[in-house]
């Protein structure tokens, strides 16, 4: 096949076109995050004198047919279904919490919101906000003030990184520095999002500690209100990142086995058991069992440029459209490319109807998540040399517990503790050894871009 | 090392409250649906409910249909043709609302808007002229909606039509419309009893219902096969394979599925209290064309073994590997190369793989498993992620809502039967003349939309879930799902070439049925149908209200 040349902006999108040396740094961006995850996963098989299984297609052709595989999940948040039940759930996916909910983690009632960011161990400001949607794809809804009436549902897989580095600068926890250009920031905001978007509404202007690393004043912040209250342009919601995809796809190459010495198998017991990535998702359990499967056949992984998060498809079934209208004109894919969807508007094509008079079998849409419901999200793995390597297997660093009296949800221990009377989960596959339970820490952009997430 | 765990604590079901249709199931040979239509004139409405409540003390309850099936795996023949036929009653929304005003707090959008309304949802034609529209519809039409469904369900044809006899004649007595369907499980083809219209086993794949009938410890709804010191799978299985799931994905009102499928996870609490122990039913009348399902096997295997990988590709090994078991029942994934018979109706052993991880060979109670076992298949190399049986149940492997759990939620308890004859050349076009053939498909479940629904619309019709690269189920999948209309997936020959097979026609079509409530029976005689004992009328609203509370 040869070596992959450059790391191409995701879905090859064109913006950084305008913008001379932008798109070889976005290239170095990639890479250095390869870099750092291989040589991360390197360094936790040296006990084991194992060999890393992820590799960057720009410095390893491991030779052979290569077998591309998308890992897809649902846009809904099973977060939130897990946590309140889809009801609920609907309701609480078109609101915002603030950044310091994601520290307080478990802890945090969305009905009790007060004070979250004066708790011990929060390090997010509770003045900025991002949306409770860890899938890889967040909507804002815009509704007429007047009415309620929704007009326009917008949906986006565009990682924050991207536009951080569009608008230049040293991303934390990175060297490459992007030329960027903050007027093709703000002209996007305006052509996107809305016409009186100002430059100011977009800068950081007193320090804080973002999940994108700290910023400080005058850097473009992710968090501005045209991404969050008043609209969206890319994702923003902590680990809705492109650099902690990198780094789950790399981590979850390397093989574990439970307390009997049995490979660790089940796609819930791995990702509670190895506290890599969120338990209670659709996506993070199944990118690192579809990886991990594959590791096990000692095949060498990467993923597939351009890296990417993406909306593969919206499904229309059952969508019911007024006025002798086509659903398939009420979705418009505004910024990617087909099945690499990277911003989706759900509005219908005349001014005659709005949002509300779209009904999904039979039931009238009024939250963003009814359509969410129907969107598949991707990412897009590459699987090479199966058998090629034939690594160790370490034991699981931690645990997945739930409440033995109404399971709804898993907590892992070791990454930002449990409530009190859980009790250990996934016997069944990880074993009953006595785990030691690590310190709780929260997950910083810096380490996971580092590959310690 | 300390010991190994065994299996959770089963809660004990009200047995004598839950129709048998539910728990364990209705898995009779011999069945007559009955689809009633009732007129809402008062007197007409107190005829519908004294015929209810007259024929309430026949629905089988949980207990009555368990120890039938207890007592037909211990007894001999003779004695299986003597038995009485069970009975299920079930009600659409607007039959429901029409004997009670509180089936309006059923919090259930496909309930309330019925099969038809929700077709399209489900990837059925859109165009009027379609013989899958609902507009053309043999049951269940708009307009034209069930408000009851009975089911009679029997060991032998003639005890079945005796009691779905009466049951008419007496529908007839209180101007009920009666529409009967009988159905049966297919015997008239050697080596294909039991199969479906296209002549596939079907049924092997059950949930196992995790739950006790009495306070015995050992008293298990659904047998135990594997030896209890093979834990996890003691724990997990029925049958090898069989995954027992917690009974509030069943029935309303019990735990139901949590993150770990050993630790229970929340109650499904009753809304309106009287649905607890009560369960949905789906009905799907689908029409199989089983002519045109064998040319495009025929057809699309000829131009499949000109491909590179594909060499000698026949009919027979294409539709095995669209269901993902051969005729036999015996699962690709055991036996990838060609059928094994005494593999497929081996219950201790047809069931038992995974798709991603080498499945190991289990310690069983009553038997072996000395059959080949499955290997890690991630990429569906041997059974394709597009297989029948990998896009309704993902089993080990992870799928687009996540992990294991995520399979567990969505299983459904399929109770029905083929209905129609056998196709005599299986090749053959299918002319007007022709009788129709199909499935009664009937499902129990206790969300249609987390259940049925999802795995029609969200997993069967789509191209990608729930697991890419896969394509859409080409058994079952609607063709108005697909985007041009045509349903494809993606198959692995040798050295992993891969080729795509395509259907523009569709083999089978939906020709009706309806979504069904199917309440307790303390339900049925104190809340739909309660009779004053001594004018034979129904009860004030008050009243049933006061019943209701003091029932539950």
């Amino acid at each position: 096949m040869g070596l992959l040349i450059t790391y191409d902006p995701p879905a090859r999108m064109s913006d950084f076109d305008a913008i001379p040396g932008q798109r070889d740094a976005w290239h170095r961006f990639v890479q250095e995050s390869f870099n750092a995850n291989i040589k991360a996963v390197r360094k936790s098989l040296q006990p084991l004198k194992g060999t890393p299984q992820f590799y960057s297609a720009t410095q390893l052709d491991p030779g052979g047919a290569l077998l591309e595989q998308a890992v897809i999940w649902n846009a809904f948040p099973k977060e939130l279904l897990r946590r309140y039940g889809r009801d609920r759930a609907l309701v609480i996916a078109d609101t915002l919490w603030p950044l310091s909910a994601y520290d307080y983690d478990w802890r945090y009632d969305p009905d009790v919101p007060a004070d979250t960011g004066s708790q011990p161990g929060v390090g997010m400001p509770d003045t900025f906000f991002y949306r409770p949607l860890v899938e890889y794809c967040e909507w804002h809804v815009d509704r007429d003030a007047a009415s309620g009436r929704i007009s326009r549902i917008t949906y986006t897989s565009e990682p924050p990184e991207y536009w951080m580095a569009m608008f230049g600068g040293t991303q934390d926890g990175s060297s490459i520095h992007f030329p960027g250009n903050p007027q093709l920031v703000l002209d996007l905001y305006r052509k996107l999002v809305h016409p009186q978007v100002a430059m100011e509404d977009l800068l950081v202007k007193k320090a804080f500690t973002s999940p994108f690393g700290a910023l400080k004043p005058g850097d473009y912040n992710p968090h501005n209100k045209w991404n969050t209250t008043h609209g969206i342009a890319h994702l923003s919601a902590p680990p809705n990142a492109l650099t902690a995809e990198i780094n789950l796809a790399a981590v979850a190459t390397v093989l574990y086995q439970d307390a009997d010495g049995d490979p660790v198998v089940d796609p819930d017991a791995f990702i509670a058991g190895t506290g890599m990535g969120g338990a209670n998702r659709n996506s993070d359990p199944t990118i690192a069992s579809t990886v991990n499967v594959l590791a096990r056949s000692g095949a060498m992984i990467t993923l597939a440029n351009p890296v990417g998060l993406y909306m593969d498809h919206v499904d229309l079934s059952g969508w019911d459209v007024p006025g002798g209208q086509s659903a398939k004109d009420w979705a418009t894919v505004v910024r990617g490319q087909d099945q690499l969807i990277e911003r989706l508007v759900v509005k219908s094509p005349t001014d005659e109807f709005d949002v509300s008079d779209l009904r999904i079998g039979g039931v009238p849409v009024v939250f963003g998540g009814q359509i969410a419901e129907c969107i598949t999200v991707k990412l897009i793995g590459v699987a090479a040399a199966l058998g090629s390597v034939n690594n160790g297997r370490l034991k699981l660093p931690t645990a997945g517990y739930v409440d033995p009296a109404n399971a709804r949800e898993v907590f892992v221990s070791g990454r930002r503790g449990r409530p009190n009377g859980t009790v250990k989960a996934f016997a069944y596959e990880s074993g009953e050894v006595e785990q030691k339970a690590m310190a709780p820490r929260r997950m910083s952009f810096a380490l996971a871009r580092r590959g310690m997430r | 090392m300390t010991a190994k765990p065994s299996g959770p604590a089963e809660p004990v079901l009200d047995m004598h409250d839950i129709q048998g249709i539910a728990v364990p199931g209705f898995f009779k040979p011999y069945q007559v649906l009955l689809g009633v239509r009732y007129d809402r004139a008062p007197d007409r409405v107190n005829a519908i409910v004294r015929f209810l409540h007259d024929w309430s003390p026949k629905v089988s309850s949980a207990e009555v249909t368990l120890r039938d099936r207890r007592e037909y795996r211990s007894s001999s023949i003779s004695a299986k043709t003597k038995r009485d036929p069970l009975i299920a009653i079930g009600f659409s929304f607007q039959g429901l609302f029409g004997l009670t005003a509180g089936a309006d707090a059923i919090a259930s959008p496909a309930f309330k808007n019925g099969l038809a309304r929700r077709a399209a949802l489900l990837g059925d034609p859109t165009d009027p002229k379609s013989p899958g529209h609902p507009d053309n519809w043999v049951v269940g039409g708009p307009k034209n909606e069930l408000d009851i469904l009975i089911v009679v369900a029997g060991d032998t044809r003639k005890a079945v039509t005796t009691c779905a006899t009466k049951l008419k004649r007496a529908l007839a007595a209180v101007k009920a419309k009666v529409i009967a369907q009988p159905g049966a499980t297919r015997d008239d083809v050697p080596g294909e009893k039991g199969h479906e219209h296209f002549g596939f086993d079907d049924g092997v794949s059950q949930p196992g219902i995790r739950g006790r009938a009495s306070a015995d410890p050992k008293d298990f709804i659904t047998p135990r096969h594997v030896d209890r010191s093979d834990f996890p799978a003691a724990a997990l299985f029925g049958y090898p394979g069989q995954d027992l799931v917690w009974p509030g994905e069943f029935v309303i009102g019990y735990l139901q599925t949590g993150p770990d499928p050993l630790i229970p996870g929340p109650v499904l609490e009753p809304t309106p209290a009287w649905t607890r122990n009560g369960s949905f039913l789906v009905y799907r009348r689908l029409r199989q064309d089983v002519g045109l399902f064998w040319r495009t096997m025929r057809a699309e295997a000829e131009r499949l073994a000109a491909l590179p990988g594909f060499a000698k590709m026949q009919d027979v090994e294409l539709a095995a590997k669209l269901v993902g078991r051969w005729q036999s029942g015996a699962p690709l994934s055991r036996t990838p190369a060609k059928d094994n018979a005494k593999l497929g109706g081996d219950q201790l052993a047809n069931n038992h793989f995974r798709f991603d991880c080498d499945t190991p060979k289990l310690k069983l109670v009553d038997g072996t498993d000395d059959f080949p076992q499955a290997k890690s298949d991630p990429i569906g190399a041997a059974c394709p992620l597009a297989a029948h049986i990998r896009k309704v149940n993902t089993r080990d492997a992870p799928s687009d809502t996540g992990g294991r759990s995520s399979t567990y939620e969505r299983r459904v308890l399929r109770v029905g039967v083929p209905f129609g004859p056998s196709a005599k050349d299986r090749y053959a076009k299918s002319r007007p003349s022709d009788p129709d053939r199909g499935l009664l498909f009937l499902s129990i479940q206790s969300s249609i939309e987390e259940q049925f629904e999802f795995l029609q619309a969200r997993w069967m019709n789509d191209e990608n879930r729930p697991k890419a690269p896969s394509g859409n189920d080409m058994i079952v999948g609607q063709n108005a799902a697909a985007a041009d209309g045509t349903r494809r997936c993606i198959l692995f020959g040798s050295g992993l070439t891969q080729a795509q097979v395509e259907a523009a026609d569709q083999f089978v079509i939906p020709t009706g049925g309806g979504y069904f409530f199917v309440p307790s029976i303390s339900a049925l005689t104190t809340v739909i149908a309660p009779v004053a004992a001594s004018g034979g009328k129904k009860k004030s609203s008050k009243t049933r209200s006061q019943t209701t509370t003091a029932t539950h």
